[in-house]
């Protein structure tokens, strides 16, 4: 994998071009030479994997449960242990804010900022801030799967909520600078589950694209991802898109062509191509923890 | 090791020849009656409606129970409106999923495209519908961008230039027992066709020459993680679409595809599969009781 187009990149106001439109150019550059795949490479890929974890299933007994593994699998050498399958209660700002940071990109990646644009104009800014939170949290109430995030911003005193709508107006405000228009004949759909089972389905490596561009064509890489994260540090989320660039690659025989990635926090933005060498790497490293977990008896 | 099935490879299973199993006569005309024969004893003053949800519920050990109420939400509600979207996008009135979900969302909701009420609308359709009309705006994007997400998987999930005939595109059938009101089971799926039907090699010889011109082929899309309750959900659509004989073709294959994995099972529908639909309904009437839950799978990453 290389990095595109001179490195990672921070907005400016004083960028020429405007920062969604940059991002948007590199994504695409060369996009009429698209790699071409070898039909073998997931094969391969996941015969490694499927090695791993069978160890790990003899380790677990053929009873266990399924075991669900996530992109934090890729986060530390050796995973925690395994933690109940629910949500863990969110119970901090940050935690309501990527959910809500994430709600605001999947509506801004499908039908651009012409809802929560108005809130980011000058005038009454406390006002607007707020309009925007109640936005934010409209949208995140369609998924009962984030009842408890929208219940812990309810909870929240004024002092709390204010500091959650500031927070939550400096990233939607990178956002909307950092997020192509893309058109819709590219395909562009937001949170793209993505689950490979191993060993028959008693391991599942678990991701999803925070959005995907293209349509994938058989031992082509055609298809562009790109993540957003309101927190983290860089590599670490660099290698969780690696991490679903993988499984993609399972998915569909197929690694995603290019990668992206924008952290809304402090505005910043990379873009780069997607390479066997990466894929091999990440994974020997999912290989390496699944054997540190079946060593433990996980 | 099973290969991803990509758009070509699913097409071409869904359309490729079926192979008639000369015996299914005979177990065609005796499942009505088998099904008659069991026991309907779960709620036996409400129809029993036997659906791919309830056999997973009642087979898969570490399955969806099936106390949980049902709530519109963007997950709930993208099936109904990605199948219209992808409606018109087959039909050529839409040229983008997006294009389509709007229209999709546009007739459920009686508001144009612009999300605009009033004027010339129509009432919205149905409980959907009027979930969504009560819907701020960036509520009901969030509900769209859901559908979109949905619909396009399944739009490039195929390759809709193989079709001779127009698919039929996510329309549930029924099949009501006719002994009793307490028994009805559902057939699901999200695309379906006919195709030629040809005698399977090695097979005796029909001298009836009862073998149809077309069965029907059906492609099922399955979330959630592999189970091996998922061949005896595929099961249960044959079985429906063979007991709605000679309303419909005869079933010839059902094909249960995960976009999230890319993986595909394919039920060819012979005598076995049929009986394995049958076994399906009876767990299913047993509840999910009658199967020992396991644990809830873990998370560990």
């Amino acid at each position: 994998m290389r990095t595109g187009g001179g490195g990672a990149s921070t907005v400016s106001r004083d960028d020429r071009r405007a920062p969604r439109d940059e991002l948007l150019a590199r994504l695409r550059a060369g996009s009429g030479n698209r790699p071409r795949v070898s039909p073998s490479l997931a094969g391969g890929l996941r015969a490694w994997l499927e090695d791993a974890a069978a160890e790990l299933v003899i380790a677990r007994g053929e009873g266990a449960p399924p075991l669900f593994l996530g992109p934090r699998l890729v986060e530390a050498a050796l995973p925690r242990p395994p933690e109940p399958r629910h949500r863990p209660v969110p119970t901090s700002i940050d935690t309501a804010l990527s959910c809500l940071v994430h709600v605001v990109f999947r509506h801004v990646a499908s039908i651009g900022p012409s809802l929560v644009a108005p809130s980011l104009d000058p005038g009454d800014v406390g006002r607007r801030r707020g309009a925007l939170l109640d936005h934010a949290l409209a949208a995140l109430s369609v998924d009962p799967a984030r009842g408890d995030v929208v219940a812990l911003v309810h909870s929240f005193d004024d002092g709390q909520r204010r500091e959650l709508a500031e927070a939550l107006h400096t990233h939607v405000e990178h956002l909307c600078r950092l997020t192509p228009q893309f058109v819709p004949s590219w395909l562009p759909r937001t949170d793209d589950r993505v689950s490979i089972p191993l060993a028959g389905g008693r391991i599942m490596l678990t991701g999803v694209f925070d959005l995907l561009v293209g349509a994938p064509v058989p031992d082509t890489a055609t298809v562009c991802a790109l993540g957003v994260s309101a927190g983290g540090r860089w590599q670490e989320l660099r290698a969780g898109l690696h991490y679903l660039a993988l499984l993609e690659t399972l998915r569909t025989g197929c690694p995603p062509f290019r990668l992206a990635l924008i952290h809304s926090g402090v505005g910043r933005y990379d873009v780069e191509d997607v390479r066997s060498s990466h894929l091999v790497a990440m994974t020997e490293h999912v290989a390496t923890v699944l054997g540190a977990m079946a060593g433990r008896g996980a | 090791m099973p290969e991803p099935f990509t758009p070509p490879r699913l097409s071409d299973a869904l359309t490729a020849p079926a192979l008639w199993d000369p015996t299914l006569p005979e177990i065609l005309a005796s499942l009505a009656s088998r099904l008659d024969a069991l026991p309907v004893s779960r709620q036996p003053r409400r129809p029993f409606r036997i659906i791919d949800h309830t056999v997973r519920a009642a087979l898969d050990p570490h399955g969806p129970g099936t106390d949980t109420p049902f709530v519109w939400s963007a997950i709930t509600a993208r099936r109904a409106l990605g199948l219209s979207a992808v409606r018109h996008l087959v039909d050529g009135r839409a040229r983008t999923p997006v294009e389509a979900v709007q229209m999709a969302v546009a007739e459920v909701t009686g508001r144009g495209l612009s999300g605009a009420g009033g004027a010339g609308g129509r009432p919205p359709e149905g409980p959907m519908g009027r979930w969504l009309v009560r819907l701020t705006d960036t509520a009901r994007t969030a509900v769209t961008a859901e559908t979109v997400t949905w619909a396009t998987r399944l739009w490039v999930g195929l390759d809709w230039s193989v079709f001779t005939t127009p698919p039929t595109i996510g329309r549930d059938r029924w099949w009501d027992s006719p002994r009793t009101a307490l028994l009805a089971l559902r057939s699901r799926a999200e695309v379906r066709t006919v195709v030629p039907c040809a005698a399977a090699p090695g097979a005796p010889p029909d001298p009836g020459a009862r073998s149809p011109e077309v069965a029907s082929t059906h492609l099922v899309v399955l979330s959630g993680p592999r189970r091996p309750s998922a061949r005896a959900e595929l099961c249960l659509v044959a079985l429906v679409e063979a007991l709605l004989v000679p309303a419909t073709a005869p079933p010839g294959r059902v094909i249960g595809w995960w976009p999230d994995s890319g993986h595909a099972i394919r039920v060819e529908v012979d005598r076995a599969a049929l009986e394995e639909g049958v076994r399906a309904v009876a767990a299913a009437l047993a509840g999910p009781g009658g199967a020992t839950k396991a644990p809830r799978p873990a998370a560990a990453a």
